[in-house]
């Protein structure tokens, strides 16, 4: 372990405030679809990394910008997530342990597929302007912050903002929102939980295919990879109270910087623990989160 | 048929007894020694994720816990593994037992996310300990003693005898109070709770058993591929390979997991062979598992005794009851407990 | 007579909601009290503080003379304190006669690894469900039995524990008046033999004949005690029933 310059520091900080931006994105559909449904969805880290792939071919096939890849990405995911949750995630009822296991049987499918499509070699998006950066000097400082992190939080933020807007302004946002906070009560006052669910898982997974372009254009990525990523996703919106918003994103800040900090303190290679530990323990120990209310099923 | 239910376990045992002797090839013995030691893990599990209701993602941290232990007991103290793990088996279950008290805090889903958490962790644990671990490239054991054209058999023997243990562990829990209170909590733990069941004590100790046959499988392997790295003994597929054998035989059953190993493990084999690949295996089971949870989530055997129960004459529970026990109900009353739940939502203790 | 349970300024609050404020409720040894009030008054709230379910944010209860207060609800079972749902709550995918098995007041590590049912267990379970008249449904799921059964069912188990309080949540809710007639004979009976009840429950015409002494909770305290003839007119408790 050793502390870094203050130079470097506030160099990681501000890295890991723009990965948090991204992160806050990729886990945001996560939190929608806890809220609404109450099943950890833990093929979360798959699809991202699906439509990642979805990015990577757009970009190696027909030379797509990973910015406009969503086009394709984000409707394919939608119809994907709709589907799964009409046909056979509504299947499972009661145990809640099950609906873990059932996502999670999702994830090594998906996973399999993925790595039958594009074998197990590390992918990444090399585009014209994936190692530029931005200098900037600040009495003494040089900080250099690469355009594709500063392009990624500008997405994100957008993309967060719209899907606020969303949920704020229109029918089915009221409803989604409802379903949240209520179940049983946004039933009795006539929203359709049935395709209310549907819609949203449709919609987290749309917001997916949004962070798994910004990924694509950041990390390197192959099939296997969900595993770690849905474990950083899961301590997210864990720490950011399960469903909750404004808490997944202040959440996604926090661990976006704790890793980037973690990243140059410790090995790199030993970095995830803070993940995992953070999941573990806010688990078992503050189970509602910075925010939110407590993990209850039922 | 009535010869054959009394009759079927001594000759299923004794056609396992015979099996290596009258399928001689290396394979079959390694076969057959997947098979045993799956089922014995799948009972294993199936103590707490099948009588219990408390479904464990993470296992497998057992299985490598106890792999690592026995490999690292084996090159720097010499203990025999087939004799040290049983006995540091019992170490990893105390490790479960202290993990258990903290984890049992929670249930249902965030039980299952913190299982697999705490998997992830002993595998990034065990990859960085790199004095004792040896880190990535993994840690070599001396290859057993006997010649190696029959090496196997032991190993075969002496998973089969620990089967019949945790086969007999697994009915005698289920047949004893103990096994009681753990059904009643899966049934309603609040309920046991209520009235007089330990739930804590219980779920602590159903975890620390199922964790204890888990780590000695993972021990045994260890000595038997001689060589093990983080990235295999920590798989989180060992332990998917659990519940799904689990699940398809019959969740909460006594035979179903060994049912479940029984199938699983050779199709596994025939996956692997026909394609070749490994994600084509991981592709498969993820969608075998989707279908069980689906299609047929309490497993093959509570299906058929259902199935058989229904050809006999369907009884109905109503028949014949008590005048005053005859009445039906009107409302549930709602009103007050719907006010309740809703504290419940927001309740901490 | 002598006190058996007594709460000390107990509260509890959930969010924004002062569920239970400084209640003090005390139940004689031997009695059958009611504790009635308006909709959420908080009278599940005070038998879930009770028994356990949640902890008070202050104040302490105390039965027979021992504070309970941060026991968990297993324990507080142990000291001989049992109580039903009102949605009824039941082992659905047990049979009826392990549904009598479970409940236990004393667990030592031998009868833990015995068997999961003694003789004797067997024989005690029979006589209750005999009691109530389920004797024939023993083998049968708990899940296929009628509400009325199961309501029977879980007041029969929970007498498995031996308890020495018992508290009802809503006995007759839901139930026709024959089914009402005979809980009531239960309840009385049971009295006579040394149990001591504390039930909660909606329907004042089995409340006024059942207790001898009643309780009113209102907005989480306590109105008013006494008689029911007295509690009848006490034109508080009026007013907090018609009032609002």
């Amino acid at each position: 372990m050793h502390l870094p310059s203050w130079n470097v520091l506030i160099q990681v900080i501000i890295i890991g405030i723009l990965t948090g931006g991204v992160y806050a994105l990729m886990a945001t559909g996560l939190t929608l679809i806890f809220g609404v449904m109450r099943v950890i969805n833990v093929a979360h880290g798959a699809f991202l990394i699906f439509s990642a792939y979805i990015s990577y071919w757009m970009f190696t096939i027909f030379g797509l910008d990973p910015f406009l890849s969503i086009i394709v990405s984000v409707p394919v995911l939608f119809l994907i997530g709709l589907i799964f949750q009409r046909f056979v995630l509504s299947r499972v009822k009661g145990d809640p342990g099950l609906g873990v296991l059932l996502t999670f049987a999702m994830a090594l499918t998906l996973e399999g597929v993925m790595g039958s499509l594009w074998e197990s070699t590390g992918r990444s998006i090399r585009t014209a302007y994936t190692s530029e950066v931005l200098a900037i000097e600040l009495s003494g400082l040089t900080l250099r912050l690469p355009w594709v992190r500063i392009g990624g939080l500008v997405a994100a933020a957008i993309a967060l903002a719209a899907i606020y807007f969303f949920l704020k302004n229109t029918n089915l946002g009221r409803a989604i929102r409802a379903t949240i906070q209520n179940r049983s009560a946004a039933q009795l006052m006539g929203v359709n939980v049935e395709s209310v669910q549907a819609l949203t898982f449709g919609l987290g997974l749309a917001t997916v295919a949004g962070g798994g372009a910004l990924f694509s254009l950041i990390w390197t990525f192959n099939s296997g990879s969900h595993e770690e990523w849905i474990s950083k996703m899961l301590s997210i919106i864990v720490l950011g109270g399960m469903s909750s918003l404004p808490g997944t994103f202040l959440a996604a800040l926090i661990m976006g910087v704790t890793e980037s900090v973690a990243a140059v303190v410790m090995t790199s290679y030993l970095s995830p623990i803070v993940f995992y530990l953070i999941l573990f323990l806010t688990l078992i120990f503050r189970p509602q989160g910075l925010f939110g209310v407590r993990i209850r099923e039922g | 048929m009535e010869l054959l239910r009394r009759w079927w376990k001594p000759i299923a045992l004794l056609t396992l007894l015979a099996y290596p002797w009258i399928y001689r090839a290396p394979y079959y013995h390694l076969l057959g020694f997947n098979v045993l030691l799956f089922a014995m893990m799948a009972t294993s599990w199936n103590i707490m994720g099948g009588y219990t209701g408390y479904k464990s993602l993470g296992h497998s941290a057992f299985y490598g816990l106890g792999a690592y232990l026995v490999a690292v007991a084996a090159n720097e103290l010499g203990w025999n593994p087939l004799v040290s793990a049983p006995f540091l088996a019992v170490i990893v279950a105390l490790v479960a037992v202290l993990l258990g008290w903290i984890m049992l805090r929670t249930s249902g889903s965030a039980f299952v996310i913190s299982t697999i958490a705490m998997l992830l962790i002993f595998r990034l644990v065990a990859l960085n300990l790199r004095e004792i671990t040896k880190g990535a490239p993994g840690l070599s054991q001396p290859l057993p003693p006997w010649s190696p054209e029959f090496s196997r058999m032991p190993f075969y023997y002496y998973i089969l005898f620990w089967l019949l243990i945790a086969l007999f562990i697994s009915w005698y829990i289920r047949r004893s109070r103990f096994g009681l209170g753990l059904v009643a909590i899966r049934d309603d733990e609040g309920k046991a709770e209520m009235v007089g069941v330990n739930t804590t004590l219980y779920k602590v100790l159903a975890f620390g058993i199922s964790a204890y046959f888990v780590a000695l499988g993972g021990g045994v392997w260890s000595y038997f591929t001689s060589h093990i790295s983080p990235v295999f003994a920590f798989d989180i597929i060992v332990g998917v390979d659990m519940i799904l054998m689990t699940m398809l035989g019959g969740l909460g059953t006594l035979w179903g997991p060994v049912l479940g190993a029984f199938i699983l493990v050779p199709a596994g084999d025939f996956i692997l062979f026909t394609f070749g690949s490994n994600t084509i295996y991981l592709a498969i089971i993820g969608g075998l598992m989707m279908l069980v949870i689906i299609f047929m989530p309490r497993g093959i055997l509570p299906t058929i005794a259902e199935w058989i129960e229904n050809r006999r004459a369907p009884r109905i529970a109503h028949e014949g009851a008590h005048s005053m026990a005859e009445m039906y109900d009107q409302s549930k009353g709602k009103t007050v407990a719907e006010d309740e739940s809703s504290h419940e939502r927001t309740a901490s203790h | 007579m002598s006190e058996l349970l007594h709460t000390d300024r107990v509260s509890r609050r959930f969010g924004g909601i002062q569920a239970v404020k400084d209640c003090n409720v005390s139940v004689q040894t031997g009695s059958i009290t009611g504790l009635i009030g308006p909709n959420g008054s908080g009278k599940t709230t005070l038998f879930n503080l009770i028994t356990g379910v949640y902890i008070p944010d202050e104040g302490e209860i105390f039965f027979e003379g021992k504070k309970i207060t941060n026991l968990p609800p297993s324990k507080i079972c142990h000291q001989g304190l049992s109580r039903t749902f009102q949605i009824t709550r039941l082992f659905w995918e047990m049979t009826v006669l392990e549904n009598m098995i479970v409940p236990i007041r004393q667990v030592g590590f031998r009868s833990l690894l015995g068997p999961n049912m003694f003789r004797y267990e067997i024989d005690r379970a029979m006589g209750l469900l005999e009691r109530v008249g389920l004797t024939h449904l023993k083998d049968e799921p708990a899940r296929k039995l009628s509400f009325g059964q199961q309501k029977l069912l879980e007041f029969a188990a929970i007498l498995m524990a031996d308890p020495i309080m018992v508290m009802l949540d809503e006995p007759a809710g839901g139930v026709n008046p024959t089914m009402i007639r005979f809980i009531m004979k239960l309840i009385q009976d049971l009295n006579r033999e040394g149990v001591t009840f504390l039930v909660v429950e909606h329907n004042m015409g089995v409340v006024m004949e059942l207790c001898d002494h009643m309780i009113v909770l209102d907005q989480g305290t306590k109105l008013a005690e006494g008689p029911p003839a007295v509690i009848q007119i006490n034109p508080a408790v009026l007013d907090a029933y018609l009032g609002t």
